[in-house]
Order: C-alpha cells, then sequence, then structure tokens
C-alpha cells in the first residue's frame, strides 16, 4: 500500500521515544457506536454487524478477527441515559464477538448512544 | 469510481481502513431476524454500513469460508490463539456483490450455524429476511418479538 512507514521507533526531539510496539498492541483494533433504540449503527471499525439480541442486550460482530477470544473490551453509553446507578458491561463470547449489555436500576435498557471497542492482537 | 488496490496478503484489517477512509458507507434496508432459543425473544442481524460497501466495492473481503475454518479452529478443546489467521489475509478476496449477496455472505458468517443450515426445517422457520419497515415500530415488548407463523413479526 502507498504511503507505508516502517520503523520500530517514534522519537520526539524533547519527550523521548515509544516503540511502535506500544502503538500496534495498545490500539483498538474495533470499535462500534450505535444506537440501541433505532438499532442502526452510527460508525465504526471493524464491523461486519450488531445482533439485537433483546432489550439493552447487543453482539458486535467483527470481520477481522482477534487472535483468541481472551481480550479486553471498553464499553461507553451517552449522556441520554436516563437512570440512576446505569453501566455497561461486556464480554467476549469469541474471536469474532463480542457483547454489550446496558443496564440501568439493575436491568436491561435501550439507550441511544452506546459505543464500545476491542483492544488485543489481530489473528 | 474507486478501484480496489491489489489486496491479495495484505491483512483483511489494513484493508478494511483503506475500506472505511475511502468507501461511503451504505446503510442497508435488510434485517435478519432469527431465533436460536425456544424460551428466549428473537433476535435481529443488523448489517455494518462500511461492512456492506467492502462488500459491493469487491476485492476486499475474504470468502466466508475462511471465517467457518477459524470458527471450526476456535470450537477445538485445545484451542488457545489462532494460527491460521493468514487465511483472512493470503486468501484470494471476494468479487463486488450485490446487496442481497452481502446478506447471505452475512447470515453464514454471524448467524450460528445450525441456524441457517436448517432454518426452514421443524414446524416454523427459524429465520427470516425482511425489510426494517417490517419490525415493530416500538421496543416497548421487545422481549417478547418472536417471528410468526406468517413470516412477520408480532408481539
Amino acid at each position: 500500500m502507498a504511503g507505508k512507514i516502517i520503523a520500530d521507533t517514534l522519537e520526539h526531539s524533547t519527550a523521548g521515544s515509544l516503540s511502535t510496539e506500544y502503538v500496534v498492541n495498545g490500539s483498538a483494533k474495533a470499535w462500534f457506536h450505535f444506537n440501541m433504540l433505532a438499532a442502526t449503527i452510527q460508525d465504526s471499525l471493524n464491523a461486519s454487524s450488531i445482533t439485537d439480541s433483546a432489550t439493552g442486550t447487543f453482539l458486535m460482530n467483527l470481520s477481522s478477527a482477534l487472535s483468541s477470544s481472551e481480550y479486553a473490551t471498553l464499553s461507553a453509553s451517552g449522556d441520554n441515559a436516563t437512570h440512576n446507578a446505569s453501566a455497561d458491561t461486556n464480554e467476549p463470547r469469541s474471536s469474532s464477538q463480542y457483547s454489550h449489555n446496558h443496564w440501568e436500576n439493575n436491568a436491561s435498557y435501550d439507550i441511544a448512544n452506546a459505543s464500545n471497542s476491542a483492544l488485543g492482537d489481530l489473528a | 469510481m474507486t478501484q480496489t488496490p491489489e489486496f491479495k496478503g495484505t491483512h483483511l484489517f489494513d484493508r478494511l481502513c483503506w475500506a472505511k477512509e475511502n468507501l461511503e458507507g451504505v446503510q442497508s434496508d435488510y434485517r435478519v431476524v432469527y431465533e436460536d432459543d425456544v424460551d428466549g425473544c428473537a433476535k435481529v442481524l443488523v448489517p455494518d454500513p462500511h461492512f456492506c460497501a467492502a462488500f459491493l466495492q469487491g476485492g476486499i473481503l475474504p470468502p466466508v469460508w475462511v471465517y467457518w475454518e477459524l470458527a471450526d479452529d476456535e470450537a477445538k478443546p485445545d484451542f488457545k490463539r489462532h494460527t491460521r489467521g493468514y487465511l483472512l489475509h493470503e486468501t484470494q478476496p471476494i468479487e463486488a456483490g450485490t446487496m442481497e449477496q452481502c446478506i447471505e455472505y452475512l447470515i453464514m458468517k454471524d448467524l450460528p450455524r445450525h441456524i441457517w443450515q436448517t432454518w426452514d426445517s421443524g414446524n416454523k422457520p427459524k429465520m427470516v429476511i425482511c425489510h426494517k419497515d417490517q419490525l415493530p415500530s416500538t421496543r416497548e415488548w421487545r422481549n417478547a418479538w418472536r417471528i410468526s407463523d406468517e413470516l412477520n413479526l408480532a408481539a
């Protein structure tokens, strides 16, 4: 591909240097921004689809799988959450699928602005 | 029309990044409704716009059998990490297809295999392809959605 840079280290004039391993290993390999109420994907990277499983319960399906099912996921909900005690939980189901559940007052709940990401090694 | 670079041998993730940067996302009107739990509600597969754009463009995505191979590897009891990820990157990418073919591909990639392989066996269909506007307009009774006998969703 055009514009390819091959480097093991990035060096700043005053702030020091950084191995590109940190960039490769530390950046998100997939992310989703989606609307549970409309069940639509607003934007994403490395996604193939989402599965609307039930109220507040969705599955993220990846195009380029991670190397195993032991990877990290992060999730968040927008400020449209209407109740106190809200939480977002994720769980890897396989190397190419993880769940995103949104909870409010201990019950699954749909929200308009949901987002998540996955960090790990690609297959 | 944007020309797809020769991608065989390029990591699939890099191809997807190229697609996101160079192709406009395509929101599909199709939805795939399926039931994989007799006690649970119907599930709805929603295609990703960037994935659809990559499929329609051609030359980016691997053939769907690659995903089956990786899923088979992962189902083995001694599975730790993928050792055949190269199948994603080195297999000849598929050519451009239609939105209908994209939905078929997603069904075979993202739905449980036993659903799409036996979707029409048993007392009633386990899977339906429909348009978004055929789904209930409100999610008030979302956890009661089922595939009805008339292949329409009913709460």
